[in-house]
């Protein structure tokens, strides 16, 4: 998929999505297309390009630039091609004497006020201007260069990633356009009239002090040098590129890495990328430069202790050492003394490898892998009520659902490159019902108001979720030929007994939530009478004790009303990190093998034995709350890390640290000194998305390639990491290439059977299951009949947390992410994206704070069950009384130091949603921050040791 | 002050059975909860639990005995 850089294909308009076609002639050519078509479009198709300025395939048509007029048989004058619908039998000359005078005195107007610097320009050669200047033939320009122009505009290099600058603007509103209808922000706008008119970010702001949300959208649509990144300023335009797939959230957006040499110097989003389809976010298209961050580690260190400095070493020496240990550990301390915990922001390839490690050299099952502490109950629930454990459909699919549910997540922040779609559905005419305890931006954004915000307290949706089935229920608004046909009719039975029951009512619920009964039977109403209804949810929903239960009754929601099995309806989790879905696919629970089947079926066990050739443990090994605990009761001595920072993600900080420092050989895996690597004893180099080959699996269950588009640092991808360790550890593996490792999978696992590198370069990108019955993947989920068969209803009793708020904790904190940073921040923290977010705030309602004597931007004292922190006030209505709400993307905030060890009931997912806390003004940092301070100043001296 | 292994595990048994209490009678759901445990938990605490619910029933829910009671039978049964 390397490529010589070329722009991506540009058609000027949408394409239609008429069924009916329409044959037109375009200069001689004969041209079919649906109907709706532009005639722009058509011409592009038909392979003839022409002329235009304002016009782009990402957004609808405007017609401002007259560059793309045309002539058209039996038509008066110059129709412009962008806006103009092609007709069947239509006759159009896109080239003539006339146009071309035409074309030539626009072109001469627009260059009479543009600078002629093109040769020290920084989109030389990239520049649509420039181009469409020599296409229409443009030598001399009449008008002169002195009258009244903007060439002394003032250049806005407010924003880190892009400048804006208005001498070179054109004033086409592409980018305008592209913030209004790609992103949904609608933070640019064209301000002024005639000669006066000029882009504008907010109300005449700075991009920076503007709405801007940094997407990129206007920078991509800019088709001058106006919107230019600063890299490529730097840099020049690349030479080459490479496709790939996003490492940040779970949306898994396609990107052409465009490379000069091994450097990366922009990342574009891909138009063919299903994820994403052309449209990114400021962290997937900006917040790359960690990859080469001078804090990257690419050389393997050993140490006997933690309080020893770091000693830099070979790759055979690191790896020797690790293998030493850890046989020497299960020699004193038994087989199941040690274990691993993969990543999710690994790849399936990197993931499949450490599971096949653990339990056929390390002889044990105890694998877990960080979706333990996110979205494990999406894997209980979904798996036990539909037989499946992943989401239901495409994220295109939302642009057919007619009533949406947002339940526990925030896509425009988390998610936004689907928070944007989703925008466009919802301004398009959906109906949005939100279930959160904060007033998240969907509740109330431009041209966005949400039909119904459920401010459920923490602790309590699944009080909500049986409210809003006993309405549907004891209104009979139920589905029933759907679920006649397609539910186990005895389950169904039973459950609709015990949710018709008047406990299960809105106005009995209500005293639990504190949602208006009301609210909650209005939003019941139209999620089960509005047409398609579609259901996202994110870790809102799966991060309380009853999480599990949460997911089973929203899929018992779904199936009551009909809604799964086509196109815009469907349950929806919004995976957090890129290759959540994937990491679970490969069998990185300690329960199960790849293809979520479970280490005790025989059959499954011999086929994997077979491919193997080692006799597998038919038990379940340790989840990592399990490897904790055994950790601190001295069972558990040895643990590989792979790309994953227990130290800060994991609840409990004090226990975690705890555990941590009782492992007698801790291995981190890691492409920085990871908090977790501090209380390492070996730490081998990682390699960056950008360095290795591979597949992510998106939230869609989109399996899609990651190219290698440099060499790895440390000169081994993680996969070739962990088959160096495995082998030292007796295994026998030997891959030359991840597209091996995929092979293996394919073959071991039914849903992956008809996977394969080559298949995925031929189609862009394939959700699974991909078989012999789907070999082109499967959109859809559960289309006839639901993977377990019969739909199951699953009985949801309401369990309350055991996490209480009273007179000594008296609020609830819950926790979340924000735009610009991204889970524990080892990425983006080492990017420009913390000019936006540089610390975690404490969020708290005016009538909490004012009760404590708390001002805006104080220091505040966050006290749980467990510890303390401190953290600054935002005193905001965006939470409501009783709630306060952090972020916890800097590891300084502690913010799990406050967290606790409750847990899902099913999963031992931590409950991070659900902390009774108080809060109190104060003047220093917690006795935690003091102390981690030392020992991070501590742990960085022994590793500039290392490096002495 | 930390909760000893066997107080975290009982502690573990009664959450599965209460959030399963409403799934049918008594004997149903202890099997279901013996089910759970038996799927996903580790033989070491499959064992402590175990062998605690032979000589104790301190802690334990009704319904979480019966359930570790009849872990213990599958455990013997394989």
């Amino acid at each position: 998929m390397l490529e010589f850089y070329e722009p991506q294909l540009d058609f000027g308009t949408p394409q239609s999505d008429s069924e009916t076609l329409v044959t037109l002639i375009i200069d001689g050519i004969s041209v079919t297309v649906p109907e709706g078509t532009s005639v722009m479009r058509a011409a592009s198709e038909g392979g003839v390009k022409v002329p235009r300025l304002c016009a782009t395939d990402s957004l609808k048509s405007f017609g401002s630039c007259r560059i793309c007029l045309v002539e058209i048989e039996g038509r008066r004058g110059f129709p412009a091609s962008c806006t103009t619908a092609v007709e069947d039998g239509m006759e159009v000359r896109t080239q003539s004497d006339e146009i071309g005078k035409l074309r030539r005195n626009v072109m001469e107007l627009y260059i009479s006020d543009h600078p002629l610097d093109c040769l020290t320009c920084p989109t030389n050669g990239d520049c649509e201007l420039q181009d469409t200047a020599g296409e229409v033939g443009l030598r001399a320009v009449r008008y002169g260069f002195e009258g009244d122009n903007h060439l002394v505009a003032e250049k806005d290099e407010s924003n880190p990633y892009f400048t804006f600058d208005a001498s070179k603007c054109i004033v086409c509103s592409r980018c305008v356009r592209a913030c209004e209808e790609v992103q949904g922000t609608f933070a640019l706008t064209i301000d002024g009239r005639g000669f006066e008119s000029k882009v504008s970010a907010g109300q005449a702001e700075s991009f920076m002090e503007s709405d801007c949300v940094s997407c990129g959208a206007c920078v991509d649509a800019c088709p001058t040098a106006t919107l230019t990144e600063k890299s490529i300023i730097e840099a020049g335009k690349p030479e080459h590129s490479v496709i790939t797939t996003c490492a940040y959230c779970g949306v898994g957006c396609s990107f052409k890495a465009e490379m000069k040499g091994n450097e990366v110097v922009r990342m574009t989003p891909h138009k063919d990328g299903k994820a994403n389809e052309g449209h990114a976010c400021v962290k997937g298209r900006f917040a790359f430069g960690y990859a080469t961050h001078k804090d990257r580690i690419t050389k393997p260190m050993i140490r006997e202790s933690i309080n020893d400095a770091w000693r830099e070493v070979s790759w055979d020496e690191a790896v020797t050492y690790t293998a030493e240990r850890f046989k020497a550990i299960q020699a004193k301390h038994g087989r199941t003394s040690i274990g691993a915990i993969s990543s999710s922001r690994c790849t399936n390839e990197e993931v499949y490898l450490v599971q096949k490690m653990v339990r056929t050299g390390f002889g044990n099952n105890n694998i877990d892998t960080c979706a333990r502490v996110c979205h494990s109950p999406t894997g209980f629930g979904l798996k036990t009520t539909l037989g499946e454990s992943a989401g239901t459909q495409t994220f295109a699919s939302v642009a057919k659902a007619d009533v949406v549910i947002v339940m526990g997540a925030n896509p425009t922040e988390a998610h936004p490159v689907f928070g944007s779609r989703l925008k466009r559905r919802l301004r398009e005419g959906a109906k949005l019902i939100v279930i959160d305890p904060r007033q998240i931006e969907l509740v109330s954004a431009p041209h966005i108001k949400a039909d119904y915000h459920l401010p459920v307290r923490p602790g309590t949706n699944v009080t909500v979720l049986n409210a809003l089935a006993h309405v549907v229920v004891n209104e009979a608004l139920q589905a029933h030929d759907y679920i006649a046909e397609r539910c186990d009719t005895e389950g169904f039975n039973k459950w609709v007994t015990f949710i018709a029951d008047e406990r299960h009512s809105p106005e009995q619920t209500e005293q639990f939530s504190g949602v208006p009964a009301a609210d909650m039977r209005a939003a019941a109403r139209i999620y089960a009478t509005g047409g398609n209804g579609a259901i996202f949810y994110g870790l809102g929903v799966t991060e309380h004790s009853q999480g599990s239960t949460a997911v089973m009754a929203i899929a018992n929601l779904a199936m009551l009303t009909g809604n799964i099995g086509r196109e815009g309806v469907g349950v929806n989790p919004l995976r957090g990190q890129n290759n959540v879905q994937g990491s679970c696919d490969m069998g990185s629970f300690p329960h199960e093998l790849p293809g979520y089947r479970h280490i005790s079926s025989a059959v499954t066990r011999k086929l994997f034995e077979g491919e193997w050739g080692v006799a597998l443990d038919p038990e379940p090994g340790l989840r990592i709350p399990n490897m904790f605990d055994a950790a601190i009761d001295g069972d558990f001595k040895g643990l590989y890390c792979q790309g994953e920072d227990i130290a800060q993600s994991d609840p409990n900080t004090h226990h975690v640290e705890a555990a941590l420092k009782s492992i007698e050989c801790l291995v981190v895996q890691d492409i920085f000194l990871n908090e977790t690597a501090k209380f390492a004893h070996v730490f081998l180099p990682g390699a960056s998305f950008l360095e290795k080959d591979g597949t992510f699996t998106n939230a869609e269950r989109r399996i899609s390639r990651v190219r290698k588009t440099m060499p790895p640092l440390s000169g081994k991808a993680d996969w070739e990491g962990t088959m160096a360790l495995a082998n030292a550890m007796g295994c026998d593996m030997h891959y030359n290439h991840p597209s091996e490792i995929m092979d293996e999978i394919a073959k071991l696992t039914p849903t992956f059977n008809g996977v394969s590198y080559k298949k995925l370069d031929e189609l862009g990108s394939i959700q699974w299951p991909c078989n012999d019955h789907t070999p082109a993947g499967t959109p859809v989920m559960h289309v006839d009949e639901f993977v377990r068969g019969k739909g199951f209803f699953a009985i949801t009793e309401y369990v309350p947390t055991e996490e209480r708020v009273n007179r000594k904790f008296p609020l609830l904190l819950t926790t979340g992410r924000i735009l610009s940073q991204y889970n524990v921040g080892a990425q983006t923290r080492r990017t420009n994206n913390s000019e936006w977010h540089g610390e975690d705030i404490l969020e708290i309602h005016p009538h909490d704070a004012e009760e404590r004597g708390i001002n805006h931007g104080d220091w505040v004292g966050i006290q749980s069950r467990v510890g303390q922190t401190v953290l600054h006030a935002d005193v905001t209505s965006r939470v409501k009384p009783g709630v306060v709400y952090t972020t916890f993307h800097h590891p300084v905030s502690g913010a799990n130091v406050i967290t606790t060890d409750n847990s899902d009931w099913a999963t031992n997912c931590p409950e991070y949603k659900v902390t009774a806390v108080q809060i109190s003004k104060v003047t220093a940092p917690s006795s935690w921050q003091a102390r981690q301070k030392t020992f991070d100043t501590q742990q960085l001296q022994l590793l500039a040791k290392a490096r002495q | 002050m930390r909760e000893s292994k066997i107080d975290r595990l009982v502690k573990m048994v009664n959450q599965i059975s209460l959030n399963m209490s409403s799934n049918g009678p008594a004997d149903e759901v202890a099997m279901q909860v013996a089910e759970h445990l038996e799927k996903f938990w580790s033989p070491p605490m499959k064992s402590l639990v175990s062998d605690y619910a032979d000589d104790n029933t301190v802690g334990l829910a009704s319904i979480s005995h019966k359930a570790v009671i009849q872990l213990a039978l599958m455990q013997k049964g394989k």
